[in-house]
Parts: C-alpha cells; structure tokens; sequence
C-alpha cells in the first residue's frame, strides 16, 4: 500500500497545489462527480477550495514529494452551525483505489474534531459512485437523498448526503 | 396584497424581520453581524430578480426568494427562503408569496423542483407541507445552540 510507504505523507495543502487541483479536475470524466460543468466554473471551484488553506482547513496527500489527492472543510461562517462542514475530496486518477482516500479522509476527520472542534462532517456525493461505499467504511451514514438534483445533458442524477457524527 | 419583484431597498424588511422576537431561532444566523451578512447574499440573487415582496396596503410585509445555484448542472432546481412580518402572519401571505415564487421560479429562471430547510418545531413546516413539500431528509445535529441541537428538516417539490 502507498499510504503506508515512507514516501506518502499528508500535509496541509498550500496554494500552489491548485495546479494539481485542476488538471485532476480536469481529467476525462472526472467533473461528473463535482459541481463545475465547465472551464468558468471549474476555475470558480478550485479557488473557493484553495480560499480554505488560510484556514488551514484543507489536506494534501503527497506520495514521492508529489501531491496525490486533497480534501478540504468547507468551515461554516455562522456561529450556531459552526460544529458542521461539508467536505470535498478528490484523489489524482492515477492512484486511486491505492488507499489514499482512506487515508485523507480518516486524517479529515482528526483533524476536522482536533484542529476545529468539528462535531459533524458531511459529503454531498454527486450520483451514485464508489466513494459511497469509502464513506460507510468510514462511519459515515447517508441522511438524504435527492433524485433530480444534477441536470448533465437532459438527465438527472442524485445527490446522496451522508454524515458522521466525529466520536469523543 | 400585492406582490412585486423586491428592490435592493427591501434588504431593509429582511434585516427586520429576521431581528423581531424568536425568528433567528429558525435560521442559521446568530446575532446582528451574521443577518447582515445575509442580507449582503441576498442582495446578489435580487439584483439577479430572484426575490419577490409582498405588499399589504403598500407596506412591505413579506419576501420569498430563490437562492440560485452558482453551477449550471443545478440551475433546474435551487433552495428557497420565506420570510413574514410578525404582524402579518396567519393571512395567507405565506401561501401567496409562495404561490408567485413557484411561477417566478418556472419563468423567467427555467426551474423544475424548489427545495427548502426547516428547522425541528417551526410551524411554517404546515405551510410547506400543505403547499406540496415533502421530506427527503434530516440533520438531526445541524443546529447547536445552547448545547442543545435542532434538526434541519429537507423538503423539495417539483414545480
């Protein structure tokens, strides 16, 4: 497994990662399971994501000094939903299925309790993929699920929203 | 009553009737800084003619209004809020305010399904119900004030 060789290490994300943010974006097929629909949108989305390294609030997996997946906490401004944030999480197509996703997001959810005394953390899954099955090995559990909530070329497709409650 | 496009002036009523007595327990905001600050998002989807305002013998009494999605893959659908003065409640101003979003919604912004959150024990949830929401889902922890949480309830429809 990568994620155990000493060459993985997950850090906090810096602003020159957006680069890498992008072209994995960027790959064939890969923006069906994120928000943008295009280059505009996509440009919108990887600042909104790297806004957050001032906050530390996002992660970066390198693996031989090279940055393979980011996960970021989209940290609530208003003080009662403050123990709540939605992340996001994106894994270079190159090395998925290696473990890294596991590993960001079992790191997230650490650092979401220790770092920002998060007591919630929640995914909204575009379509039914395989990070579904990743989330409930992680103790997440799905609350909602909306049918008709993407349009992509006149088909719909579902956003599922999971949860996990970060334990003491 | 009357109900008409909202002016960036009625950002004025929403700050109101957000601060009147046990409102903001049914929204996110906490205090004076964070309604303002929504009230600054709101003025975007006004100027975009997303808001409407209801008028009662010309006051304004009541707003609705279409949170429009940044990302045309969700720009069929989008999340709505509803606001009533206190002393305009139970006078079907919710019902009608309503009622105009749903064809605002359908034209000029090309919608298909509206959806809304609602807090664990805020009686609008008669309202949307009757007006055809129905449940998807729930944040059982989504609000923590107090050390005590309250749930946010999802409901959408189809329009």
């Amino acid at each position: 497994m990568i994620t155990e060789s000493k060459d993985y290490d997950i850090r906090y994300s810096t602003v020159q990662d957006i680069d890498f943010l992008r072209s994995w974006l960027k790959t064939k097929g890969m923006l069906h399971w994120f928000p943008p629909g295009n280059d505009q949108e996509l440009e919108n989305f990887v600042r909104v994501w790297i806004g957050f390294t001032r906050y530390n609030g996002c992660l970066t997996a390198v693996y031989e000094g090279k940055p393979v997946g980011m996960a970021v906490l989209f940290l609530m401004p208003y003080r009662k939903v403050a123990h709540y944030a939605m992340f996001q999480l994106i894994v270079d197509p190159d090395f998925q299925r290696k473990g890294i996703g596991y590993s960001l997001i079992r790191n997230l959810k650490h650092f979401a309790k220790q770092g920002f005394q998060l007591e919630v953390i929640h995914a909204e899954v575009l379509d039914v993929g395989p990070i579904i099955p990743l989330l409930e090995k992680l103790d997440f559990k799905q609350f909602a699920r909306q049918e008709k909530y993407v349009k992509e070329e006149g088909k719909y497709y579902p956003r599922i929203l999971m949860e996990c409650v970060l334990g003491n | 009553m009357e109900i008409e496009i909202s002016q960036v002036k009625d950002g004025e009523l929403f700050k109101k009737i957000l601060l009147q007595p046990d409102v903001l327990q049914y929204f996110p905001m906490y205090d004076v800084r964070e309604v303002e600050d929504s009230v600054r998002v709101w003025e975007i989807f006004c100027k975009r003619g997303a808001s409407i305002t209801a008028l009662d013998e010309g006051k304004p009494c009541g707003m609705a209004f279409l949170n429009l999605q940044g990302y045309k893959k969700f720009a069929h659908q989008c999340l709505i809020t509803i606001l009533v003065d206190q002393d305009h409640r139970n006078k079907g101003i919710g019902t009608k305010l309503l009622e105009e979003l749903f064809k605002l919604a359908k034209q000029p912004f090309g919608m298909e399904m509206l959806h809304l959150e609602v807090y664990e024990g805020n009686p609008a949830i008669h309202l949307y119900e009757r007006m055809g929401f129905k449940e998807y889902g729930v944040q059982k922890m989504f609000i923590k004030e107090d050390d005590r949480y309250i749930g946010k309830i999802l409901m959408e429809r189809d329009i």
